[in-house]
């Protein structure tokens, strides 16, 4: 269930669009901080918040896969594997991070710490291999740079 | 005038159209996948491609309109090789598994692909695995199968407004699925089986059973459950119904179904089903002959009538039944017994409400045509929720909010709520006053229309009685609509009827009804409750709805019949309890209907029926009622028989006979068996010999053959004459104005999967929803501390039973409601009532409750 302020911050979003389906990819990102991903309950109080139905929801929220569709650990990796990257040895840096965190592609590290998501491209083939962590942006990657920016997520 | 060229030949269409519109009135088929005829256009899947002189590449005649000149070829090589290439890709992921498909037969892909090949595919990659879903307990789903055509998800958000399902994921990946991605724990309409044109949905009531080209025939007829009367086509082999599926463009619901019409029919194949007739003997119940039977009630009434002369007979007639059934058993109540008390459960709402309208506005003032909700601009809905009570006029509701009406719900009406403009919630039981209020509030503001000056005259001493303007949330918004708005149509439930002072609210609905010059809709529980009422089955009115105290209308109906008509008013359906209770009524006559479960006070009546000298119930079941009688006659069920219904907007229809039986008789017949033996001949043979007989005798009807039914669009009052209202006299309100201070009330519930007595012996329905739950808003159930699931205990001074409790956000007050389907557990055995006396119809508002959880002592 939300709470009211997040109850009030949907409906600040939904006052700005005629049609109230407009506020869902907004709302779904609040849902999405809130339960730390889209859960079944997550969008369904994002139905009720909204009045739709949840099965609008749902489809909609599915389309995107920049949404989380299932639980991730406290600190989530999106590293692009695209062509650039690639080229740049994205995929060794994959490699890397499974066998010295035991992190594998749409995995969790066992403390929870860690997810990792496999990306298309993320806009930044000027300077790749690149990636994300939550929303903060990493590039010109390499395994040891990697192991010193998870230092910072602990 | 447009005109163009398809495939060399000349088209013109008198309105603008598309392509594939065009193309069918000139009798050419072009392949479509993704368009239905029920839908909008959406242009998917781009079988449906044309070639179009002077456009650059191939269009879509789905969503294209035709233009004037356009010169189009539907069939042509390169057409041919896109229409393969699609279905190349269409059948990558697919099982291929038409041997063991239940769609094979009537599949779209199969024959698409026949015509249009491919014969082998080229595909070589592992396909995509979604294992088929067993979930549901009534629909099948197997996403391999699926062509993404979307007809579903569109039928289900656009037409049905369920929003249950959708499409998943995208790109290979997508598949069509409920919420839940298990069961769909939706409206159950099927309307989306309707339009899948695969196998990828279907229906478990037959999967696996049959093949469609294996029917020995298909029979047109309507539905056995609501006042709706929607038409359907039942699939017979071997004499056994193998399928309820609805016909596209096919009577007033045009191929949509409800989930009681379509998946609700097998309880014609019950085992519990009456198949001899049963008398009583040393107290017990046995089974009898029918020669047996129809004898001991032919004595037993032809001694009563001696002894105590007619009027201590009575009989209740059934909205189950045909309108021939109805009209047959009023005349052998008024001509074979010599009694006019002959009324219906009917009373207890459709009928009072129906009553107390034409009364005051006129014969004929609810026959509306249920389309025209759609193009209403304000819809006002008032006692109830049509989506539940009848789902397929709920639905032109929800087409009226599409199409920008307003749709106000006065009360609460849980399947609007996402249809809704505003909601205005009366104070607990108070309905009366607000809609007096917003009476008083309209007539201030249009003045006297001067058509009916009794009318005007009672709004006018309301107005002047009025003090200030009622304060309540969304009343003024309400108003604001009303006043505005150019065509209003008035939905009213029953709910508001069952009131001690229930007219008070049937007054407030006439006046706006004729300020407005609104239409109003009845809601009607039961197949036909309008027609039992033209048939005669009220105590004061002969067929037709004449007025009994008109001599010559009585002589005339004497003459027809052969004998001799009662003189007095006979009695309501209260009224005849009253005469069992003090004994004067000493034989009751039931014909499909069952008394002791559907009203209130239940074990009230079943005491007091003790009293009968001899209780008569034909029925298809056993029902509570049966039970207690003397002698029980079966009866046949739907699809067993045929005969004449009339919907809530008095459309009258056929019911056509599909399968052939040996466990019962007609009711019609087993009336005219007993007549006969009690020296009245009635001689039928069949019902159209009855149907030619009302035809002459009612004014409704005249000259209506079922030749004429069968042609559709037999609207009431067919040729006949309709009678302006008399009343001119409304009773003073005998109102001890109530404070309702209890913590919470119980009040009967609607369900949308259930009917009652048919409905409980439906495998599929009783699947859908299994037992009943007491239903509460959540604050309610915050105050009581529960949660959905949780089990209760509750009671009323009359009784009290138990069941779990489950939350519904469309409650707005401190009522709780249950439903009276169940078994063992309906909530009229918990209400106590009284009676409105204007209307006849009880009331049981206010009925005080007590919740536990259950287990927790006091
Ligand atoms: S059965 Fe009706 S409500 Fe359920 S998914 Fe199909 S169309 Fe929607
Ligand atoms: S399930 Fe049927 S109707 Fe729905 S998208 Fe798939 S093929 Fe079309
Ligand atoms: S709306 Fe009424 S008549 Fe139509 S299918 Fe449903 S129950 Fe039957
Ligand atoms: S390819 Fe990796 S950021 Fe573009
Ligand atoms: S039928 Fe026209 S695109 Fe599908």
């Amino acid at each position: 269930m939300f709470g009211e302020t997040v109850l009030k911050e949907i409906d600040e979003i939904r006052v700005k669009y005629p049609d109230r389906r407009s506020a869902l990819l907004p709302s779904l990102y609040i849902a999405q901080r809130e339960f730390g991903w889209l859960s079944q309950e997550a969008m369904q109080c994002v139905a009720k918040a909204l009045n739709l139905s949840e099965s609008i929801v749902r489809g909609t929220a599915s389309f995107y896969s920049m949404f989380k569709h299932k639980p991730v650990g406290r600190h989530l990796i999106q590293l692009c594997t695209n062509v650039s990257c690639m080229i740049l040895g994205a995929e060794r840096l994959v490699d890397f991070l499974g066998n010295k965190y035991g992190l594998q592609p749409d995995g969790t590290t066992e403390d929870g710490r860690l997810s990792l998501v496999v990306m298309e491209c993320i806009g930044a083939c000027g300077t790749a291999p690149a990636m994300l962590i939550n929303t903060d942006f990493y590039d010109n990657l390499s395994e040891k740079r990697i192991e010193e920016i998870l230092e910072k997520y602990k | 005038m447009i005109s163009l060229t398809i495939n060399e030949k000349e088209v013109t269409l008198d309105k603008p159209v598309t392509v594939l519109e065009a193309a069918k009135q000139a009798g050419i088929k072009i392949p479509t996948l993704c368009h239905h005829d029920l839908l909008k256009p959406w242009s998917g899947c781009r079988l449906c491609v044309v070639e179009v002189e002077r456009m650059p590449r191939l269009q879509t005649a789905c969503t294209l309109m035709a233009a004037d000149g356009m010169v189009i070829k539907t069939e042509s090589e390169a057409i041919s090789n896109v229409r393969r290439g699609i279905l190349e890709f269409l059948l990558i992921n697919h099982p291929l598994d038409c041997p063991y498909c239940d769609k094979a037969g009537e599949c779209e892909l199969q024959d698409l692909v026949n015509k249009y090949g491919p014969t082998v595919g080229r595909y070589k990659e592992e396909k995509r695995k979604v294992p088929e879903s067993h979930k549901d307990q009534i629909i099948a789903r197997n996403t391999e199968r699926c062509v993404m055509c979307t007809r579903c998800v569109r039928m289900c958000n656009d037409v049905q407004g369920a929003s249950a399902i959708s499409i998943i994921g995208r790109g290979n990946h997508s598949r069509m699925e409920p919420f839940s991605s298990e069961s769909f724990d939706c409206e159950y309409c099927g309307n989306c089986l309707t339009v899948c044109p695969v196998g990828a949905i279907l229906s478990r009531l037959y999967i696996h059973s049959f093949r469609p080209w294996q029917v020995d025939k298909e029979v047109g007829t309507i539905c056995s459950y609501c006042g709706v009367g929607c038409s359907l086509v039942v699939q017979v082999r071997d004499d056994s119904i193998k399928r309820v599926i609805p016909k596209l463009g096919f009577g007033l619901n045009k191929g949509l179904l409800c989930s009681r019409g379509r998946f609700g029919y097998e309880y014609v194949n019950s085992p519990d089903r009456l198949k001899t007739p049963l008398v009583r003997k040393n107290g017990k119940l046995e089974e009898s002959t029918w020669s047996e039977a129809l004898s001991i009630i032919a004595d037993k009434l032809t001694e009563i009538k001696g002894t105590s002369g007619g009027s201590a007979i009575a009989g209740i007639a059934s909205p189950r039944c045909s309108n021939e059934d109805n009209y047959v058993l009023q005349k052998f109540m008024r001509v074979t017994c010599g009694s006019n008390n002959i009324d219906s459960l009917s009373r207890t709402g459709f009928a009072a409400a129906q009553k107390y309208f034409e009364d005051l506005l006129g014969q004929g003032i609810t026959a509306n045509i249920i389309d025209g909700i759609k193009n209403s601009e304000v819809v006002l809905v008032i006692g109830g929720d049509p989506t539940a009570v009848n789902p397929i006029l709920g639905l032109s509701i929800r087409e009226a909010a599409r199409r920008g009406a307003s749709i106000i719900v006065l009360g609460h009406a849980k399947g609007l709520e996402k249809f809704k403009t505003v909601q205005v919630v009366p104070p607990l039981f108070k309905e009366a006053e607000v809609l007096e209020a917003l009476l008083v509030e309209l007539f201030r503001a249009k003045g006297v229309r001067a058509e009916l000056p009794f009318i005007d005259k009672e709004m006018r001493e309301l107005s002047e009685k009025a003090a200030e303007k009622m304060d309540l949330p969304g009343f003024d918004e309400l108003m604001k609509a009303l006043l505005n708005s150019a065509s209003t149509s008035i939905v009213l439930g029953m709910d508001l009827i069952q009131r001690t002072n229930g007219h008070r609210s049937l007054f407030g609905v006439a006046g706006i009804t004729y300020l407005l010059e609104a239409r109003l809709y009845l809601l009607s529980e039961r197949p036909n409750e309008q027609g039992l009422i033209d048939a005669g089955c009220v105590p004061d009115m002969l067929p037709g709805g004449r007025p009994m105290n008109i001599p010559d209308f009585k002589s005339k109906f004497e003459a027809a019949w052969n004998g001799p008509i009662p003189d007095d008013d006979g009695l309501t359906l209260f009224e005849i309890i009253e005469g069992i209770k003090n004994r004067n009524i000493k034989a009751l006559y039931v014909m499909g209907e069952n008394p002791v479960f559907n009203l209130p006070g239940g074990p009230f009546l079943k005491d007091i029926f003790g009293n009968l000298d001899l209780l008569v119930v034909q029925d298809i079941f056993l029902t509570e009622t049966a039970e207690i009688a003397d002698v029980v006659l079966p009866a046949l069920g739907w699809a067993e028989k045929s005969g004449t219904y009339t919907n809530l907007e008095r459309r009258i229809q056929l019911q056509k006979q599909a399968v052939k039986t040996s466990r019962g008789m007609e009711d019609w017949r087993i009336l005219s068996e007993i007549s006969g033996r009690m020296g009245q001949k009635m001689g039928y043979l069949e019902t159209d010999d009855i149907m030619r007989e009302m035809a002459k005798v009612s004014p409704l009807y005249a000259d209506l053959t079922y030749d004429e039914i069968g042609k559709g669009d037999c609207l009431w009052p067919y040729h006949g004459k309709p009678l302006r209202g008399e009343m001119n006299e409304v009773p003073p309100v005998v109102d001890a104005e109530k404070d309702y201070k209890a913590d919470f009330y119980l009040a009967p519930e609607k369900l949308l999967f259930h009917s009652g007595t048919l409905s409980r012996k439906s495998p599929a329905l009783m699947k859908i929803c299994p037992e009943p739950t007491l239903k509460m808003s959540a604050a309610s159930a915050g105050k009581l501390g529960l949660k959905e699931g949780d089990r209760v205990q509750f009671s009323t001074t009359a009784g009290s039973s138990e069941a779990p409790v489950s939350i519904d956000e469309s409650i707005k007050d401190n009522r709780v409601f249950l439903s009276n389907n169940f078994q063992g557990s309906g909530v009229m055995d918990l209400l106590s009532f009284s009676i409105d006396e204007v209307t006849k119809a009880f009331g049981i508002e206010g009925c005080e409750v007590e919740i536990k959880k259950h287990g927790i002592k006091a």
